[in-house]
Formats: C-alpha cells, structure tokens, sequence
C-alpha cells in the first residue's frame, strides 16, 4: 500500500511538473507573442494623441495602417494646420510627406531621436520599436500571478539606443502592462504604461498608452495615445505601403 | 664701483668668451620672450575666434536653460529683457536669438540642422556672421523666409544661392513647422561644425513660423570693453532678477578655457626644461671660463685681494653679462613679437588639423605685451646669474698658491 501511495506521488508530480512546463512559455515566446498581440497581422487604428508640457496641452488625431511589424502608414487628421501630413515607416526606414511645401522627405538616421511631432515619441519608437525580439536579450527577471516581469539587454552590434528595457508583461493577455527605458549608464530615461485593456472582436487590446518621460529637459511632460477605434487583421491595400501613398493619401 | 671697473675691463680682455656667453644668453631670452609671445597670442586669438564668431561675450537665458534646454525654459518675454538690457550702462549692443534643431531638405537629401532667428542688423556688431559672408549676400530685417546658412550645409544639401530648400521642425507651441526657403547667402566662418550646421532667418519670419513671438532661447550681450564682460554680466543678474542668467564666455565656454589653461600649462612646462638645459648650459660654460682664468685669480689672491672682493668682481661681470645679454635678447624678442602681432603667422599648411579642432583660424598674431616681455627678461637674468654663482664661489675657495699652479 505505501509503494502505491508513492507511486501515485511520484506520477502525480511528474503529470504536474509537465504541465507546468506546457503551461509557462518561454521568455522568447513571451517576447514574440507580445510584439504579435500589439501588432497582429493587419491593423487599422484612429487615435488621439495628447501632448501635456508645463506650457499647455496638445491634441492630435491620426489614422494609421500597418501590415505586420514592418509596415505601417500615419495620416495626421487634426488640427487642420497639419491634416495631410503622412509618414510611412517600411522596415527601418521612414519618410514624411508635408502638403504645405509639397515634399517627401527620409529622415535620416541623425534626427531618429528627435521628437515625433512634438510628442514624447521618437521617430525611433516607430521604426525600432517593432524589433525587440531581434534586437534585444530577453531575460526573465520575475514574476507574480498577473505579470511576468522581463529585463532586456541589447544584443551584440544591434543598432539601438537603450542600455536595458524592463517590460512588466500582463499574463491574462500577453500585452505589455509597462515598458521602463534605460539608457547605457542604467539611467531610467522614461515609462511608458498601456493601460485599458479593451477587446476588439478576438483580440485584447490596450487602448490607452501614457509616456512618462524622466529626463530633467522634458520635466513635467507626458503623451498620452488614446486608441478610439481598431480593425486587427482585416484586407489593407498594399497602396498604402509605397513611397507615392505619402501625397496620395495625404488628403 | 671699482669692481664694476674690472668687471668691465675683464668682459672686453675675454671678448671671445664675453661674446659666446652674451649670445647664448641673448638667444635663450629671444626664444623665451617670443615663445610666450606666441603662446600667449595664439590662446588669445582662439579664445575670440570662438567667442566672436557666434556665442558672444555674455549670454542671458531662463535660469533652467543651460541645464534643461527645453521648450520650457525659453525666455518667454523678450520684451522685459530687452528694456532691462538697454538701461544697463556698458553695453555696446545686444539682441535675442532663437534656435531650434530642424531638418533641412534639399531635392538630394535632408540633413539635421540648427535654424536660428536672429535680428540681422543687431547682429552684425555682436558676430562675426556678417563679416563670414562668402556668396549671397547677408540677411536684412523683413527677409521673410530668404536664408544665410553655411557652406558645408549647402554643400551637403546641395544647395546655392538664390535655389530653394524645406525644412521641418516643432514650433514653441510643439505643433508642426514647416516652409520653403530661399537661400540668400552663404557664409563661412571657418568653424567646421558650425558652418555645417548652422542656418539664419530674420527673427520677425521664424517668430511667425515658429510660434516665437516675443520668444527667445537666448540674448547676445557685447560689452561695450569686452574685458569687462565679467563685472557687465553679474550687473546684469542683479538687474534682471531670479529668472534669468546672465553668464559671461568664461562659463559659456568653459570647456575651451580650460582647454587653453591645460595647454598653457604644457607650454610652461615645455619651457621650464628648456630653461633647466639652458641653466647647465649656461653653469658648464661659465665653470670652463672662471677656471680658466685660475691663475689670474691666484695671482689676485697672492697680491692681497680678499676672496670677497674677488667674488664682488666675479659676480659683477656675470650680472653684466647678463644684463646686456637680456637687454639684447628681449629687443630682438620684442621686435619678434611685434611684427608677428601685426603680421600674424600663417599655418595654412596644417588647416584640416584646425579644422579638427574647431579652430576658425589658421593665422595666429603673436602677443605684443611690455610687461610680460620685461618679466620674461627678469627671469632669465635671475636664471643666468643664478647658474654662475656655484663656479665663482667654487673657483673662489681656491687657495692662492694651487689657484697660481692651476693649468
């Protein structure tokens, strides 16, 4: 009788342990089906960007188409002095078209830190934002019952601008709860936190994304995205991903 | 007065020895009088090169801009400086300025730059820009959106004079700024970085543009004696209150003034060993002479003349020597570094390597002042008398009848 309690035991623990080690994915799952869930296949979005300084307060609204992780179109619709202005990113690199004086131009790789239409954004976010599982060591530094908590390290010669990024990671629906950036000294340098997490048909979506910027120059600053409306993996015209796309869908 | 008598009348009895001694002297002070002319000159002509060209004597900012130079901390009435500015005695001129880091698009390329409001009459007396201009011609108030920018930013943009170029960039408000412009000149001021990055437009048409009306990042001060800026700019604080700060180039440009002090210290330091070569050359020399003449002081000492005596005489024709010697060397140098002061040296030959350093110029004048050459003649008396001191007394405690015998 105590062998067949034992044995029970022991192929109890066994049954236990591998289901915990189906259940727990691994740190790169983790990773990739993050940038997945913020991505999807297709998505369609309208969204309201809130610029908050020491000064006043700043709206914007946009729309923007993205295919995958590499792909993506941004139409600025209001205020009306900068409706029509388009940016498209295609891999890492990234163009502006400006209506007022009717011009395309690639941002080159010297402004890709500099401020996205005023906003505590980079251009960088844009492009690289996309690349954390190519670009970055993913390590599990923790975790709760409702967030893993992730350190990521550059990868060798990896073109990037962060010394470490710390992501807290909502098990419930693998989306990033807060992303704290760090610069090469161990310097945090902001926090970004996607906050109400909404459905939209199948897929869980933040809907509210606040950048708290912790450098002493951009003191008392925050952008906050709201996201109004989304379509995730519905047909987008590969139109809208071509260098011409910037004038025609300017308006 | 009898022992400057001998003195004398042994310098003419050894003239070959004397003559040696003066030249070596006379050199040495030449080439410490015009070294320190030209070390002196050069930092001199770097240091207003820097400071001329563009940043200025003093510069008023918000209090938090040189620590945060963000949006947020601009000088958000330009009026109220301006009325501060112009009550404050010593002042020959000043004017607000606006900088803003743009992108500026070509038909070939865009490249990051810094476009800059200023008011271009004001302008003139506080910078150089002006005076920089190499095609075009220089900006006038109500040039609307006519620009004067550098030429290697108009060479990498591939722009010239008259032809048309865009730029981007985020008004005071952080809206969207964007216009075409029209190059009107193009300037060179011989500071690479800065002549690749720099663009003007006339402060009334960036304010319209850039939603900076009444606004500015920072006033150029020129003080009406540039040598005063320090005393002008704490005037300044009391007067404009907690809210801004005046600072005069000595801490705007901080890094290059100690960069000229760490370089001056290896100047003298270079100096110093030339001065301990010079000290043996001299102390070797002076021991082959004095005991070369053992038997005259043998003969001196047997005759009843007092060791004292004899060192007063020694020691006499040492300071002679040296006196004409420095005399000589610090006319010779002083001529130096007077003509060189209005005929600067020219080093066109290494110009990339000043280039590399940030450096306008090429051409260095050398320092013509009296003072510091009669201090420069003082030193190396005091050195070429020192040095002989240890072979007249060591000549001197000779007895007589060894000092006769002496060959």
């Amino acid at each position: 009788m105590t062998h067949l309690k034992r044995l029970t035991a022991a192929i109890f623990c066994l049954l236990w342990t591998a289901s915990t080690a189906v259940a727990t994915p691994s740190v790169d799952d983790i990773v990739k089906r993050v940038e997945a869930n913020l991505s999807g296949e297709t998505a369609f979005m309208r969204l309201t960007m809130v610029v908050r300084t020491k000064r006043g307060k700043r709206t914007m609204k946009m729309e923007s188409w993205a295919k995958g992780r590499d792909r993506s179109f941004i139409r600025i619709t209001y205020p009306g002095k900068d409706s029509g202005i388009t940016f498209l990113k295609i891999d890492n690199a990234m163009w502006q078209y400006v209506p007022r004086i009717e011009k395309t131009i690639k941002i080159p790789a010297s402004m890709m830190l500099q401020s996205w239409m005023g906003s505590d954004f980079t251009n960088d976010d844009l492009v690289r934002e996309s690349s954390i599982s190519e670009d970055y060591h993913a390590a599990l530094a923790g975790e709760n019952e409702t967030e893993y908590l992730l350190d990521l390290h550059p990868r060798e010669e990896a073109p990037v601008v962060w010394g470490r990024i710390r992501m807290h990671v909502s098990k419930e629906y693998l989306l990033p709860a807060r992303v704290s950036y760090y610069d090469e000294e161990g310097r945090l340098v902001r926090v970004l936190d996607y906050l109400e997490v909404k459905p939209f048909g199948e897929r869980h979506y933040p809907t509210r994304w606040r950048m708290l910027p912790q450098s002493l120059d951009r003191e008392g600053h925050l952008t906050e995205v709201i996201i109004e409306h989304a379509v995730f993996d519905a047909e987008i015209d590969e139109a809208y991903f071509t260098k011409r796309a910037l004038k025609r869908f300017s308006q | 007065m009898m022992f400057v008598h001998f003195a004398v009348r042994n310098i003419r009895a050894y003239r070959n020895r004397s003559l040696v001694t003066i030249l070596l002297l006379a050199l040495t002070t030449t080439m410490l009088v015009f070294a320190t002319a030209f070390m002196d000159g050069s930092h001199a002509k770097m240091l207003s090169n820097a400071v001329e060209i563009y940043p200025g004597y003093i510069q008023i900012t918000h209090r938090d801009f040189r620590d945060k130079p963000s949006l947020d901390n601009l000088i958000f009435d330009t009026g109220s400086v301006r009325r501060v500015v112009a009550t404050t005695p010593g002042i020959a001129a000043f004017a607000p300025r606006f900088e803003s880091f743009v992108l500026f698009a070509g038909d070939a390329k865009a490249v990051g730059g810094m476009l800059t409001g200023i008011e271009p009459a004001a302008e003139k007396k506080l910078s150089r820009l002006a005076a920089s201009l190499t095609r075009g011609a220089y900006l006038e108030e109500g040039d609307g959106n006519r620009l004067y920018l550098g030429y290697e930013l108009a060479r990498r943009l591939k722009v010239e004079v008259g032809e048309r170029l865009s730029f981007v960039g985020t008004g005071v408000d952080s809206s969207f700024a964007a216009d075409t412009l029209v190059v009107k000149g193009i300037f060179n001021t011989g500071l690479f970085d800065f002549d690749a990055t720099a663009a003007f437009v006339d402060k009334g048409y960036f304010d319209r543009i850039m939603m900076a009306e009444n606004h500015a990042t920072h006033f150029i001060v020129l003080p009406a004696d540039p040598r005063e800026a320090d005393p002008v700019a704490a005037d300044l604080n009391s007067r404009l209150g907690p809210d801004y700060l005046a600072e005069s180039w000595r801490t705007t440009m901080e890094g290059l003034v100690q960069a000229m002090l760490v370089d001056s210290i290896f100047g003298y330091l270079t100096l110093a060993v030339i001065f301990i070569v010079i000290f043996f050359v001299v102390l070797i020399y002076t021991w082959l002479t004095v005991f070369a003449r053992m038997r005259e002081i043998g003969v001196l000492r047997a005759v009843g003349t007092r060791p004292g005596q004899i060192l007063r005489m020694l020691v006499a024709e040492s300071m002679l020597l040296a006196l004409g010697s420095v005399v000589l060397g610090g006319i010779i140098g002083g001529v130096l570094a007077w003509y060189f002061h209005h005929h600067p040296i020219c080093f066109s030959f290494s110009e990339e390597q000043f280039k590399q350093y940030g450096l306008a110029a090429s051409s260095m004048p050398t320092a013509f002042a009296p003072l510091v050459i009669l201090r420069d003649m003082a030193v190396m008396f005091v050195l070429a008398v020192g040095s002989t001191l240890y072979p007249i007394v060591k000549a001197n405690r000779v007895r007589p009848i060894e000092a006769i015998h002496h060959v």
